[in-house]
């Protein structure tokens, strides 16, 4: 709000490292403009990416839900990725091997019930004990999960994955059929590189809709509990649970919501992925999609929305910039040079700048309550500065 | 051995025959003794005697090997320190505990018990009720603040402040609990003879407005002056309890403390 009816006086409040992100964001931006209006970027394949980047956005939220908010750690990222995944196609793809055929909405409702189901089933006997607890469960559950889904053929079709699975859309009145129904179209702007857009940009459109719906959604979500009472006892049992316990809070309960909360989240994401995919295999289930979840929070900083956010679109643009030296004559093969870049990235991080880019650092009260009786505001708008402390940098 | 247990008249806590052995060790030895409401009750021993093994006992941070813990006529033996907590009984702890990333005032926001932000779904379904609740707990933090002089730090890192502040933040905090009975473990261990006085007069103040307060304490000028009754604790059963001359001029109290065990 503020932002919009005084943009320079926001510009001016951003910290240095917020300006710095903010300035690259943009010179990003414009590169991209520029490489999709010279046609060196398909249109269809950026928004591929636009969604790619918020699944990943989503899979920070929920890791940062669990870890960030409460210290929870959490090895099985890609588990509960994988049940949202195959939870919606097994329920809507046509070459599923179980039900399948059903609306995308089931399959949602479906994927995000399961994967509650999984999340009360490793944190009953886990989030009473100590934090490592969860961390070696989490580690079994995923490879668990991952063996399930590439021997129980009968389930998920094993390592053929699952096909023929359709938009989320579909069913829906207008948007099901709102990519066919689309002209094909011819831009011209830099003259000479044509840009065609067609059936399949619409769908992509389409599905960066979706996605934007799910992680703007989310977003809204988290930052508003980050904020409220319920968040400050997150925070308070990542510092020190016996503080917490001391002073009447039912530590378990909440260690409990903040796991089922990021574990939805993150099967959020792995509904968004099927759909936009259109087939999910075992692989999809690689601990790599863990990891890379784990290097956008610590990377965007930990109990930071806007950092997870921003830790995902880097992921993205490492997984994605990368592709080119596909085309490269390299005496390494890429995929273990782009895990070697991430290592570098979190070195680099860890040694300057270890409470990550974009760290929480406002003081989180409820904004109504800060701003004093005046103007009723909601609670998603107005953020207070923290005064005094300076410590950044 | 229960013969000698105080009558029931109105004891805010409770501890009868309480025991706790660590491996061979018994750190609490068939302890028991009562806190009467409106007291401010001194927790004295030598080091090791088993003051807050009690405490962990007593908040449900331990499960004790035997014995029972009633909190307000309530047994609250072998409940989860949250459910203690909800009977009026908040503790605090000897090392001071910092919290990570928050101000002072965020810090202090941590206290009120049962805060309608606390559940997940009002903060979508009632947002106002949150932020009524959490106007209200503010002013009651800053008031507290003010009350104890340390206003000035509200905006503070609550990592950033001295070992004292943090005492007195602990004890500021503690209060926006509204407990019943306030256990302080060495509220004044490493706090400077000031900053000391400014709690003692706080507790005191407190105790006036209706808190009843057990407090373990080494400095035995703070602890005689502001505690009657003084339970005296020796290798984790209860060696004596009386008046803070009474208790001067025990010789057994002597003893212990002059390490006559051994
Ligand atoms: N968790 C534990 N495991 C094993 N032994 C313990 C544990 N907690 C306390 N003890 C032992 O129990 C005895 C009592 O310890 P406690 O901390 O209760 O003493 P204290 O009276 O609080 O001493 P101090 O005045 O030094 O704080 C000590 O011998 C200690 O080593
Ligand atoms: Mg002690």
């Amino acid at each position: 709000m503020s932002a919009l009816t005084d943009p320079k006086g926001a510009i001016a409040e951003l910290t240095r490292p917020e300006g710095w992100v903010l300035g690259v964001s943009v010179a990003f931006l414009l590169f991209l403009l520029a490489a999709l209006l010279t046609g060196a970027l398909g249109p269809t394949y950026f928004l591929f990416l636009v969604g790619l980047a918020g699944m990943y956005a989503l899979l920070s939220f929920g890791l940062n839900a669990q870890w960030g908010f409460t210290g929870l750690i959490n090895f099985s990222v890609a588990a509960f990725f994988g049940i949202g995944a195959y939870g919606s196609a097994l329920m809507t793809a046509s070459g599923s091997p179980i039900a399948g055929g059903f609306n995308p909405l089931v399959g949602l409702a479906v994927a995000l019930v399961v994967a509650l189901a999984l999340a009360l089933l490793i944190g009953i006997p886990t989030l009473r004990l100590r934090a490592d607890y969860l961390a070696i469960a989490s580690l079994g559950l995923a490879e668990v999960m991952r063996l399930i889904v590439l021997n129980e053929r009968w389930l998920t079709n094993g390592s053929a994955g699952v096909r023929g699975i359709p938009g989320f859309f579909k069913g829906w009145p207008v948007l099901s059929t709102f990519p066919e129904a689309m002209p094909g179209l011819r831009l011209e702007i830099v003259p000479g590189s044509p840009i065609f857009l067609e059936a399949s940009f619409w769908q992509a459109l389409l599905n960066v809709l979706l996605v934007l719906a799910f992680a703007g959604g989310t977003y809204l979500v988290l930052r508003r509990a980050h904020r409220s009472p319920w968040g400050r006892v997150l925070r308070t049992i990542r510092s020190d649970e016996d503080l917490a316990r001391a002073l009447g809070k039912n530590t378990y309960s909440f260690k409990m919501q903040s796991f089922v909360l990021g574990s939805l989240i993150m099967a959020l994401a792995g509904v968004f992925y099927t759909h936009l995919n259109l087939y999910v295999g075992p692989g999809d289930l690689d601990p790599i999609t863990t990891f890379y979840a784990w290097v956008a929070v610590i990377l965007g900083g930990s109990g930071s929305n806007r950092g997870a956010l921003f830790g995902g679109v880097v992921i993205v643009t490492i997984r994605e910039g990368t592709r080119f030296l596909n085309d490269v004559a390299l005496p390494i093969d890429p995929a273990p040079l782009r895990l070697l870049l991430i290592g570098v990235v979190i070195v680099a991080v860890m040694r300057y700048r270890p409470q990550g880019i974009l760290p929480p650092q406002r003081e989180l009260i409820w904004p109504s309550a800060v701003d004093g009786g005046g103007a009723p505001e909601t609670p998603d708008s107005g953020v207070r500065e923290r005064k005094g402390g300076g410590g950044d940098e | 051995m229960s013969e000698g247990a105080l009558p029931k008249d109105d004891a805010v806590l409770r501890v009868d025959d309480l025991q706790k052995s660590f491996g061979g060790l018994a750190a609490t030895d068939h302890a028991t003794f009562a806190v009467e409401r409106g007291t401010i009750t001194g927790l004295i021993g030598p080091n090791g005697a088993g003051k807050s093994t009690l405490f962990n006992l007593i908040s449900g941070f331990y499960e004790p090997d035997g014995g029972t813990v009633e909190v307000n006529g309530t047994d609250v033996t072998g409940m989860e320190p949250y459910q203690v907590a909800e009977h009026g009984l908040i503790r605090t702890f000897q090392t001071p505990r910092k919290l990570e990333g928050m101000t002072v005032r965020e810090a202090m926001l941590v206290g009120p018990r049962n805060q309608p932000g606390e559940s997940f779904l009002r903060l979508f379904a009632s947002p106002g009720s949150v932020g009524e609740s959490e106007s209200a707990n503010l002013a009651d933090a800053e008031r507290i603040l003010e009350e104890f002089e340390i206003d000035h730090l509200a905006a503070q890192p609550a990592t950033d402040i001295s070992g004292g502040q943090m005492k007195l933040v602990e004890l500021a905090r503690a209060m926006l609990a509204e407990p019943e009975v306030l256990l302080l473990d060495e509220p004044v261990a490493g706090v400077n003879p000031t900053l000391a006085k400014k709690l003692k007069s706080q507790i005191r103040r407190l105790n006036e407005q209706g808190t009843t307060f057990l407090l373990i304490e080494h400095d035995m000028e703070f602890v005689m002056d502001l505690a009657d009754p003084i339970v005296v604790l020796d290798q984790g059963h209860v060696l004596t309890e009386g008046t803070p001359d009474g208790v001067r001029g025990d010789d057994r109290v002597i003893d212990a403390y002059l390490g006559g065990g051994a």
